[in-house]
């Protein structure tokens, strides 16, 4: 009974070292915030670093110790990763992005730190931060001039380890793509030839799906820009997923949450499988009889599903999913409803990757792929669409305004391709790029990776996009960077 | 979790470590509470039991060491590649095959496991073990679990599709050579929606436009909340039924049907009552609604209230609730079975009667009184159920009904020789009081058990039935009804009094005060009920009468003399 006690206790310990941990997140974000915009010795900027201070105790009280690391995305408070989600992602954001600028990587507070000292640190942290070649141990020498000692800094140790990692996560979502894009053509393969598709492997192929986009999603994300013509029934179907469960950690599901989500969007056109193929290959306009059998495709995905045999319990969720993917709002989409219903959250998600993936992707009846960010802004600005805006708001916010594969060019005429957001919500227009050639043309062997939130000796940004490209005009294949 | 290769074989350790017989005791506590799980439901002791067993023996693990990680093996467990648990004898059923088979090749306990996750891992078990199509793998059932503290790795099976599709997709590297300038360059290409634009707008470098407010975060949690509490089945119901209605070709049509068939059976087995009271209701809307219908389609979604109508559908479904402690919405059952057609009257009527859960009971009441108001033809025939409780429960139905078409159902119970059945007749006449009823409770006046010729006779009373006076009054002077019990001497001549009204003063009178030397004297008792006929009466005759009697020399005649006349009869 002992052993169970103090493991409850464990337990509570880490979700107190959470709870201080977020907290001292959100007071150093707030304290920067309020620094910026006051003098120091403003009632605001004392209150808010007295709340910081206070935050900080909180955390050492809890430990005894505080140690704040950052590390890729993520930020540790004394080796426990805090949770994102929407109440706290834009502080998250904005902290990560100070720390990085300013080559922190990992902060120690050695004892009590007073308002005064805090206020010392933020104002060095944003000023080196300033700097685009800052010197990783700047921080850490003007911390002593100033003769600031409770403070340790330090680059993250495990940089090293950190691109390791990085590559482990790319090989693993590479793997865990290809997986998913081959059970998805077994599956509607299977359908089209009268069997069964094994629920097992579809659950499999989710799963997997899942556990990535937790971890590290941002290679995952970066793989949708995968958008080869031949296979695009199955890498569409995969790309909804990836983009649906992304979407769904970002607003908060649970994990058995986005793998229900996952199913439904991974499976969301599976009543194409019953639709002929030369039809869905049709280069040529559709006549009104070929458009009444491709928009059969909701309802016949929901027949099919209810063929699915090897289910413990039948897929509803994914039936919903594949019948409300196409109605809009006000039920002008199709198929037709006639009992009043509610889209599902879940069908809504999906309706916005679907639209998404589709309007991005080079098919049969469209030889031109829309570039990302007219598409995420067609998708925002054009309420016939009959997306739910808050859902494609939120959608932005996961991708960044140019999203990951959109081809950019630079002010300084050099082409870069979008690699990810940039975590910092004030930055969604300033993602991490890779410049693929230079402002006259020559591509660049090897490319350079550039973070677009990084400024120049005279605070200015160093790059900035002035338009999106077409890749095709450029003989560009954006996955070959991306992936 | 992760994919990974086998651990390493053929270890050097050979000793037995003293925390290998830990881990043992522990592994075979385990495998006890797995068989535990399987065999037992979890209202059992047993199943109890070997949990609180398993739990013991991970707490006492826990004494040594925080965390264990074991290596999986066709037929073993091992600990730094020396087997602790095995369990050849039972083969397909082994434990380590178990994990083997699915291809887990070693996984990690560590301390708390026995506190959220035990119950988990012993029930994924379970279901991997118990399905019966055998799609489910360890694998993803572990995953749904979401452990703790619980860890494992396995390989790919063989065979999964896995291999070489898909991966043609990863080329990567970046090209080299030289592209167009991109300040050379000028036509922009075509753009998704009017009015995009691929220069980058001010407007678009305003992040604070894709802040999500707080009443937006809130939708989306509230949303989130509400897909995940909220019961599918109804929604997944109405598409199909909208897709019967919208498609007219036939063959969907058909493939439909045969899904509502199925899935009606899922929602029956389900307990599922609200969604099929609902696909029941709809199916009749979508047939009497859709265009072009066949009628093998008509009949065939109209067949689906009478399969669940039908007795020996709704019988098993009864039984079964009358075994479960019923989940709430209770309502739910009660709208089912009232959209459910009059063949389901006999079952719930014989189910209600027999019941020994209340809530059951509670629930059937109120759905045989709403389907029984829309089925008086169904709860007629009840009545002459050979089943003596559900005839019982018709008869008392029908007289709360005051239906006068069980009138006849009635009299012909009244022919049967049980006097509990007969008695209920009379009473449900009584209850319905037509004039068709009344002459067939002037039938029991006859009866030959005293409780149904009360039951008629105050019937008959209440009723103001006056074409039984004649009756009455033969019975009266008959010395069968005078030789009775003096409860049914009151009754009768109560009755007579009430419906004969003034006219019955003479007979009355002659009974208790007999005139002339020669005239019959009745015993006290009979005459003691004459006295309270004629107080209940108390017109001025019958006090006259009363009064007379009052100094009787029959003390009962006496006492009930002045008891009528004091108004106390």
């Amino acid at each position: 009974m002992s052993a169970v006690t103090a493991d409850e206790g464990e337990r509570q310990e880490t979700a107190n070292t959470r709870r201080a941990g977020r907290a001292l997140i959100v007071a150093i974000h707030a304290a920067t915030r309020v620094m910026k915009l006051y003098p120091p010795e403003h009632q605001a900027v004392q209150k808010s670093l007295d709340e910081l201070a206070l935050a900080a105790v909180d955390s050492r009280g809890v430990d005894a110790e505080l140690e704040v690391r950052v590390h890729g995305e993520f930020i540790f408070v004394n080796g426990t990763r805090l949770r994102l989600d929407l109440s706290n992602y834009a502080s998250f954001g904005r902290v990560l992005e100070l720390f990085r600028a300013a080559g922190v990587g990992v902060l120690r507070v050695l004892r009590e730190a007073t308002s005064r000292e805090w206020f010392s640190l933020l104002t060095l942290v944003t000023t080196v931060g300033a700097n685009s070649d800052a010197d990783p141990d700047e921080l850490a020498r003007r911390l002593q001039a100033a003769g600031v000692d409770v403070f340790e800094t330090s680059a993250d140790a495990e940089a090293e380890e950190d691109v390791e990692e990085r590559e482990a996560a790319k090989a693993a979502a590479r793997r865990t793509y290809a997986q998913s894009v081959a059970l998805t053509k077994d599956v509607i393969n299977s359908v089209r030839m009268g069997r069964v598709p094994s629920a097992r492997k579809i659950k499999r192929a989710v799963q997997t799906i899942v556990d990535q986009v937790l971890t590290e999603e941002a290679s995952l994300i970066g793989l949708t820009t995968l958008r080869e013509y031949d296979e695009y029934t199955y890498t569409h179907s995969v790309n909804v997923c990836i983009f649906a469960v992304a979407l769904g950690k970002r607003i908060g599901m649970t994990k058995l949450q986005l793998y229900e989500l996952g199913v439904g969007a991974l499976m969301h056109d599976i009543g194409k499988s019953r639709v002929p193929t030369d039809l869905l290959q049709k280069t040529t306009p559709l006549d009104e009889d070929d458009w009444r059998r491709i928009t059969a495709h909701p309802w016949l995905g929901v027949l099919t599903l209810f063929q699915l045999r090897g289910q413990q319990e039948l897929p509803y969720r994914a039936m919903l999913v594949a019948h409300e993917h196409h109605m809009r709002r006000d039920f002008s989409g199709y198929p037709r409803v006639i009992r009043p219903r509610q889209i599902a959250m879940t069908s809504k998600i999906v309706a916005v990757a679907d639209a998404y993936d589709a309007a991005t992707s080079r098919r049969s009846y469209q030889t031109k792929p829309y570039p990302p960010s007219a598409v995420l802004q067609e998708m925002r600005d054009n309420p016939r669409r009959g997306l739910d805006p808050v859902v494609v708001k939120a959608f932005i916010t996961l991708l960044g305004i140019y999203p990951s594969g959109t081809l950019v060019v630079l002010d300084t005429f050099e082409l870069a391709v979008v690699l990810a957001a940039n975590p910092n919500p004030d930055m969604l227009s300033r993602p991490r790029v890779v410049i693929v050639s230079d402002g006259r043309g020559n591509l660049l062997q090897p490319p350079i990776e550039s973070d677009l939130a990084a400024t120049g000796p005279d605070g200015q940004f160093a790059r900035t996009i002035i338009k999106t490209a077409d890749p095709e005009r450029y003989g560009i294949r954006v996955s070959d960077y991306v992936v | 979790m992760s994919p990974n290769s086998a651990p390493p074989h053929g270890g050097s350790r050979t000793a037995v470590d003293p925390l290998d017989s830990v881990i043992s005791e522990m592994l075979r506590s385990l495998a006890r509470a797995v068989r535990s799980f399987q065999l037992y439901l979890p209202n059992n002791p047993m199943h109890a039991r070997a949990i609180d067993g398993a739990r013991a023996a991970l707490v006492a693990l826990w004494a040594k060491t925080d965390q264990i990680e074991l290596g999986v093996t066709e037929t073993d467990f091992t600990h730094e590649d020396v087997s602790i648990f095995a369990e050849s004898d039972r083969g397909g059923e082994s434990l380590p095959w178990l994990f083997y088979k699915d291809g887990i090749r070693s996984f990690e306990i560590r301390k708390g496991f026995e506190l959220r996750d035990l119950p988990r891992f012993l029930g994924a078990l379970q279901a991997v073990r118990t399905q019966a199509g055998g799609d489910e793998d360890l694998v993803t059932q572990f995953w749904e679990c979401d452990f703790e503290c619980f860890s494992y790795k396995y390989e790919e099976a063989g065979g999964d599709g896995y291999t070489a599709p898909g991966a043609e997709l990863l080329r990567g590297g970046a090209p080299s050579g030289v592209v167009d300038s991109p300040a050379d360059t000028e036509a922009d290409v075509g753009t998704y929606g009017a009015g995009a634009s691929q220069f980058a707008r001010i407007a678009d470098f305003d992040s604070t436009l894709y802040f999500l407010e707080q009443e937006e975060i809130s939708y989306l949690h509230q949303s989130i909340r509400e897909d995940f509490a909220g019961d599918l089945r109804p929604s997944v119901a109405a598409a199909l039924l909208d897709t019967f209605e919208t498609q007219t070709d036939p063959t969907v049509r058909e493939e439909i049907c045969g899904i509502l068939e199925n899935f009606m059976l899922v929602l029956l087995s389900g307990l599922q009552f609200r969604t099929t009271a609902f696909l029941i209701r709809e199916c009749a809307a979508a047939t009497s609604r859709a265009e072009n219908l066949l009628p093998s389609h008509r009949q065939r979604l109209g067949e689906l209230v009478n399969r669940v109508s039908d007795p020996a559908t709704l019988n098993q479904l009864l039984d079964v609730l009358e075994d479960t402690r019923l989940k709430p919405p209770q309502q739910d059952l009660v709208t089912l079975f009232t959209r459910m057609n009059s063949a389901a009257l006999q079952p719930l009527v014989s189910h209600l009667v027999r019941s020994r859960n209340a809530e059951l009971r509670a629930l059937l009441e109120e759905a045989v009184t709403r389907l029984a108001s829309s089925n008086t033809e169904e709860l007629m025939a009840l009545i002459g159920s050979d089943e003596e409780a559900v005839s019982l429960e018709a008869m008392r139905r029908a007289g709360d009904l005051q239906s006068p078409a069980a009138v006849v159902h009635l009299a012909r119970v009244l022919e049967s020789t049980s006097d509990t059945t007969r008695s209920a007749a009379i009473s449900a006449l009584a209850q319905i009081g037509s004039p068709g009823a009344m002459q067939v409770l002037e039938r029991g006046l006859d009866d030959i058990d005293r409780d149904i010729r009360l039951a008629a006779v105050k019937a008959c009373a209440d009723h103001q039935f006056r074409p039984v006076i004649s009756k009455l009054e033969r019975a009266i002077k008959d010395r069968v009804v005078r030789d009775g019990s003096s409860v049914e001497k009151n009754a009768f001549f109560d009755a007579y009094a009430a419906l004969a009204g003034d006219s019955a003063v003479p007979l009355l009178e002659s009974i208790l005060i007999p005139r002339g030397m020669l005239a019959r004297k009745e015993d006290p008792g009979t005459r003691a009920s004459a006295a309270m006929a004629l107080g209940k009466l108390g017109s001025e005759r019958a006090l006259d009468a009363l009064r007379k009697a009052a100094s009787d020399k029959e003390i009962v005649v006496r006492s009930a003399a002045t008891r009528a006349l004091r108004g106390g009869a």
